[in-house]
């Protein structure tokens, strides 16, 4: 009877997706696609192709692995894949893009932008005449204009008719027209900036101080890939390998009388772009040039980078033994232990920055709980060492939570039997400890120490918030914080330091950074298998 | 396999369609603007007198003042960005180094803002912003204690010694660290600078003066009070603020933003004076800025030059402190800085404004200029490094300047 019942019920499930199955995911899919398709569209208007490209591929990728047979098993994994490929891949292979561009300040738009900004603006050719403007409107809603030139004479222009000569006081009524109010004349400029009067030929664009027949002021050519200001006839050629539009001629011409002029000396000025029109470009490996030959850039480096290990490596350690000491003592049975337990894990379930915070408070040496209670602390923030000794502490307070959670349940699988075993054999209980239970906890935990080692490397928001890399290197040929761990230090340089946003060489800087983190990780990986190793001979 | 195309073909289909129905935005022009949690209470009010008076609907959004100008720089590019921004006068140089700023004509009405506040705003020339408000730190003592405002630094000094050692309060004068500006008018009461100006012209960017004599000799006083144990160590803004309303510390350098902040809630008398020795003080305005990328420029000149500096529109707002203004929208804005709009400032009557206005009277513009951002973390951190007694004043300064000219090269 059972067997019947099963055997039934396996026969009514289709073998081919029903047709309201089939019908959703279609469905589902239209919504992905069009929500992508919307945002890569918005995406090119504004200028962004990489990420659009991206997303595109993406779909696409989506598109396939649901609608392809073969390919039908990674169906309900390809969402995930396409969060993995937007937010860790993209970024990635972005960041190392950046790193090869100048993109920053001064080149932070894309040329495509400059251009855009370029052609929006225009100017009153010296021939043209500049008329104030006063707005009328009527039944219909349509406006019309009365001119007055800077010589007097007065025209009125119903929406795109000729311009009628007119003359006298500006009256409240003409033509079945009356005055328009304030609001009426804001919304005339509002409806469109670029509000057109006045026949073909001489047609006139409104702005608020006047009314004129503007032209625009550039015009860009994309076949020589230049700009011409067509108020004074310049021309300038984009510069592609410094990002900048250049005087090109100017340039040859004083090339001419000497060999070492620069291109960057002959780019295009003009208002709203005082520093040059510039914009982001390739640029090859000069980040990494300016990198590694720059005194300025290297000097404080070798000391930060021995911090940043130090500070990875002894926090791992002490997080690690606190917290391997806090979970033996609580594999004991004794009274109130869970509620110590409890406590215990307090400092994990109060966010970071806020802890760090509170620390940064308790160490502030004049209202500062420990100045308080030690009346003869020295200030803490002025004393590099110290500032790394408290930085430890406040580690160890926010990460031996972590470690002692994960070594509780590594010390509950270790089977009892081997401490029986040992204890047979007169093992003592160091002996034990040292033979049984490290090793066979560093087979779980090693991984762990790894990450947190990778993790601590990285600790941004820990020495931002704390003391933001302070005390100072009063030596350094430029900006340095004795605490500087290399990603604070890059953020410097990147941000603040230079004092301009330099995101070209800030990407270069963290590439480097990875590719150490990278060779320390690869390292400890080894280690990792050692352990492993050691487990199976156990 | 024919089958998959025409799914494929009509998902297309579908998705096209999908994108025209959400692609038509409608075409109502608003005008949408950034503002601190300060401005954007008022700008929530004018925006209605807007829409009344002249028909336009103004959409205000608030952004955390330090916040505004790295926003600006990732949104706009992006079409994103707001059409008009609050900010502050130094920003000009790095945001029209990104070509992010519409450069702007006040005509007639250049007449009626003060001539420091439009020179903050200007760069090689050009007008980058409509100033509302300047900003400058003062001497600020407590009467009780100090009873004759120091002549100079050295009297700071002398008094601070004879105030401590009458237990009279824990210290005499404190300073706030954590930035020079703070620091900038002891420099330059001791004759120092950090960029040489040059009136008419601006400030030079070649002529570096952090390592000049007079700015050794403001950091030397300054050595001598930590050497005296006259400055207590890590002092920051609430630290500072917090000594002076306990009656612990007699003298303070701080800026109109401490008085709603502190100084009038902690009902300790306070008096506000020039910066002794002739110090000048850094003197920041914060005005309205119009994005470059912007497709409402016409509207948003007419909203800024017509309305926000209009004399003949009465608007009441509610402050972010609570209390109800009513006045021109220029005054509203002016609540708590001395406004950079004549006829604004001539209707001041806060008497704690008037002073910060005079002590501001020979100040400096903060240079605008790109270079400046080069040279903040150098020059302060020279001089917490003598506050921590890391190093000699002069080898901090010296240290600094070499760092910057690095920076700059």
């Amino acid at each position: 009877m059972i067997t019947n019942t099963l055997a039934r019920r396996r026969s009514v499930q289709p073998a081919i997706p029903g047709v309201v199955t089939l019908l959703l995911r279609y469905i589902g899919l239209m919504v992905v696609d069009a929500f992508a398709l919307w945002l890569i569209f918005s995406l090119i208007n504004d200028g962004i192709w990489e990420l659009a490209i991206a997303i595109g591929l993406i779909t696409l990728l989506v598109n396939i692995i649901n609608l392809s047979l073969p390919l039908k098993p990674l169906r309900w994994i390809s969402p995930a894949f396409a969060l993995l490929a937007l937010g860790v891949i993209y970024p990635i292979v972005y960041t190392v893009y950046v790193a090869f561009t100048n993109y920053g300040d001064g080149h932070l738009l894309t040329k495509a932008q400059v251009v855009q900004l370029l052609e929006r603006r225009t100017f009153v050719p010296e021939t043209g005449v500049r008329y104030r403007w006063e707005a009328f409107i009527n039944e219909a809603g349509e406006y019309a204009l009365w001119l007055t030139a800077p010589d007097g004479s007065a025209f009125f222009v119903i929406g795109q008719g000729e311009l009628q000569p007119v003359s006298g006081e500006i009256p409240e009524t003409y033509q079945g027209f009356r005055r328009a109010t304030r609001a009426e004349r804001t919304r005339l400029l509002a409806a469109a900036a670029n509000q057109q009067f006045g026949p073909e030929g001489n047609r006139l664009s409104v702005t608020r101080d006047f009314a004129a027949a503007l032209v625009p002021r550039f015009r860009y050519d994309s076949a020589t890939d230049s700009v011409t200001d067509m108020q004074t006839g310049a021309v300038f050629t984009a510069d592609d390998e410094i990002g900048f539009f250049v005087d090109r001629a100017a340039f040859e011409a004083a090339r001419a009388q000497n060999p070492e002029a620069r291109a960057r000396d002959f780019v295009m000025k003009i208002e709203g772009f005082p520093a040059g029109v510039g914009y982001r470009t390739v640029i090859g490996f000069a980040n990494f040039e300016r990198f590694f030959n720059s005194p300025a850039l290297r000097g404080p480096l070798l000391s930060i980078f021995a911090w940043t290990v130090a500070f990875a490596f002894f926090s791992v350690a002490s997080t690690f033994a606190l917290g391997l000491l806090v979970a033996l003592l609580m594999q004991g049975k004794f009274a109130g232990r869970r509620v110590f337990r409890t406590l215990l894990i307090v400092p994990y379930a109060i966010p970071a920055l806020i802890s760090v915070v509170t620390w940064r408070g308790m160490f502030q040496p004049q209202f500062g709980i420990f100045s308080q209670i030690f009346p003869g602390l020295p200030n803490v923030f002025a004393d590099g060492t110290l500032t790394r000794i408290a930085i430890l502490i406040v580690n160890l307070w926010l990460g031996y939570p972590y470690f002692m959670l994960v070594c509780s349940g590594a010390l509950a699988a270790i089977p009892a039997d081997l401490y029986e075993a040992a204890q047979v054999d007169g093992a003592s209980r160091f002996q034990a400890f040292r033979f049984i239970t490290l090793p066979l906890l560093l087979v779980s935990v090693g991984p762990l120490l790894v990450s947190s080692f990778t993790f601590n490397f990285n600790n941004y928001t820990l020495i931002a918030a704390f003391n933001e890399g302070n005390p100072v290197i009063a030596d350094s040929p430029i900006p340095a914080g004795q605490t500087d761990i290399l990603i604070s230090y890059t953020y410097r340089i990147a941000f603040s330091g230079q004092g301009r946003a330099d995101f070209g060489l800030a990407a270069t800087i963290s590439i480097i950074i990875f590719l150490i983190v990278g060779t320390v990780t690869v390292m400890q990986m080894g280690l990792t298998r050692r352990w492993e190793e050691v487990s199976r001979n156990v | 396999m024919r089958n998959k195309f025409t799914t494929f073909l009509l998902i297309a289909a579908f998705a096209f369609s999908a994108l025209g129905v959400l692609n038509v935005r409608a075409q109502d022009a608003t005008l949408l603007i950034w503002a601190d949690d300060t401005r954007a209470p008022i700008l929530e009010a004018l925006a209605a007198k807007f829409k009344e008076e002249f028909g336009v609907n103004v959409k205000v959004q608030q952004v955390g003042f330090g916040d505004i100008r790295s926003q600006v720089k990732t949104a706009s590019p992006a079409g994103e960005g707001p059409d008009i921004f609050v900010g502050a006068h130094d920003w000009i140089g790095e945001l029209s180094k990104d070509g992010l700023l519409e450069p702007l004509d006040l005509g007639d009405l250049a007449k009626k803002f003060t001539e420091a506040s439009l020179n903050g705003f200007t760069y090689e020339g050009v007008l980058y912003g409509m100033p509302y408000a300047v900003e400058n730190v003062a001497f600020v003592y407590n009467p009780e204690i100090v009873k004759e405002v120091p002549k100079d630094f050295d009297e700071v000094r002398k008094l601070s010694e004879e105030l401590i050692k009458s237990g009279v309060v824990k210290y005499g004068f404190v300073r706030q660290s954590g930035d020079p500006y703070h620091f900038f008018p002891i420099q330059t009461a001791f004759g120092g600078y950090v960029f040489g100006y040059e009136e008419g012209v601006g400030y030079n960017a070649k002529d570096l003066g952090i390592d000049s004599e007079g700015s050794i000799a403001a950091l030397k006083w300054f050595e001598g009070m930590v050497k005296a144990g006259l400055q207590p160590a890590g002092v920051d803004y609430d630290v500072m603020h917090t000594l002076f309303t306990n009656r612990e510390a007699a003298m303070i350098i701080t800026g109109p933003w401490a008085l709603g902040d502190r100084l009038r809630p902690s009902g300790v008398p306070y008096a506000i004076a020039p910066i002794p020795g002739g110090g000048r003080p850094f003197v920041g305005v914060q005005g309205f800025m119009i994005n470059a990328f912007s497709k409402n420029k016409e509207l948003a000149k007419t909203f800024l030059f017509d309305f926000i500096a209009s004399e003949d529109i009465e608007v009441t707002a509610k402050g972010k402190d609570g209390v109800e203004r009513k006045g021109i929208p220029m005054v509203l804005f002016g609540f708590d800085r001395p406004s950079a709009f004549l006829p604004a400032l001539e209707k001041l009557e806060d008497p704690d404004l008037i002073a910060f206005a005079q002590a501001g009277v020979n100040g400096l513009a903060m240079p605008a200029i790109p270079e400046m951002a080069s040279v903040w973390q150098a020059w302060g951190n020279a001089i917490e490094a003598v506050a921590n007694q890391q190093v000699s004043a002069e080898e901090a300064f010296k240290t600094a300047a070499e760092q910057i000219r690095n920076l700059l090269k």
